[in-house]
């Protein structure tokens, strides 16, 4: 079974951003992770450790978007994921 | 409780491991970009070490944010930097879940020899590492200023 590190780390950095701005606009999701995993961090941190695991294994070896290399997918997923989460806040505290 | 569990669980030890597995990310990344092209046994083994360390961090993050920065967080909020707790620290402590991802990411390019595909990696785990540790000292400034 091949490992693909690039599109696990883009599914990881895309699942990351979508759980934080899930978990701040709508509670119940926050209340689940808090009740699986004690705590909603920790539960965002198993979640994004899985996700680069299985979803590296699950798309190793394939490139669900083939207009654009794995390598770009990852880089640009990475550094969009890490934007977001940033803006996500910035705009939050502004309104 | 095992008594070591009460010395892991304390904050000055987790803080100390904190900094040290943070700070230790920086130089471990600049060795292995100076001898990225450079064929040395060493680097494929060093590379896998820095990805270890940087999941291991998140053991001492965890217990410093879930155990001790709760009280540091109602200090923010009831001064004059809101934005330190709101902004800074919940990017922060996100930001530092997709560090060991991306080490990772890094450290596989140099084990399936692509070193100068990892370069960027790298690069980015130190400007991150850096990042967070200059929000991490906002943070800490933040809960001195009062309202």
């Amino acid at each position: 079974m091949k490992f693909n590190h690039y599109l696990g780390a883009a599914v990881a950095a895309w699942l990351l951003a979508i759980m934080v701005v899930v978990a701040e606009l709508f509670a119940p999701f926050k209340d689940f992770l808090i009740a699986t995993f004690s705590h909603h961090w920790i539960g965002k941190a198993v979640i994004v450790a899985l996700a680069f695991v299985i979803g590296g294994f699950l798309l190793g070896g394939k490139n669900p978007i083939s207009k654009y290399s794995s390598e770009d997918v990852a880089w640009y997923s990475t550094l969009g994921g890490l934007a977001a989460i940033l803006a996500f806040y910035v705009f939050e505290f502004i309104t | 409780m095992h008594p070591m569990a009460d010395v892991i669980l304390a904050r000055d030890p987790a803080l100390f491991l904190h900094i040290l597995l943070g700070v230790a990310l920086i130089p471990l990344s600049i060795v292995i970009l100076l001898y990225l092209m450079k064929k040395v046994s060493w680097l494929k083994p060093l590379a896998i070490a820095t990805a270890a360390v940087s999941w291991l961090q998140i053991l001492p993050a965890g217990i410093l944010y879930l155990n001790f920065y709760p009280a540091t967080k109602t200090l923010i909020k009831a001064g004059s930097w809101v934005w330190a707790h709101d902004i800074i620290m919940e990017t922060k402590e996100h930001w530092g879940l997709l560090l060991p991802v991306i080490t990772t990411v890094a450290a596989a390019l140099v084990v399936t020899n692509q070193p100068d595909k990892s370069r960027k990696w790298w690069i980015l785990l130190i400007i991150l590492t850096i990042a967070i540790g200059i929000m991490g000292r906002i943070v800490k400034i933040g809960a001195g200023m009062q309202a």
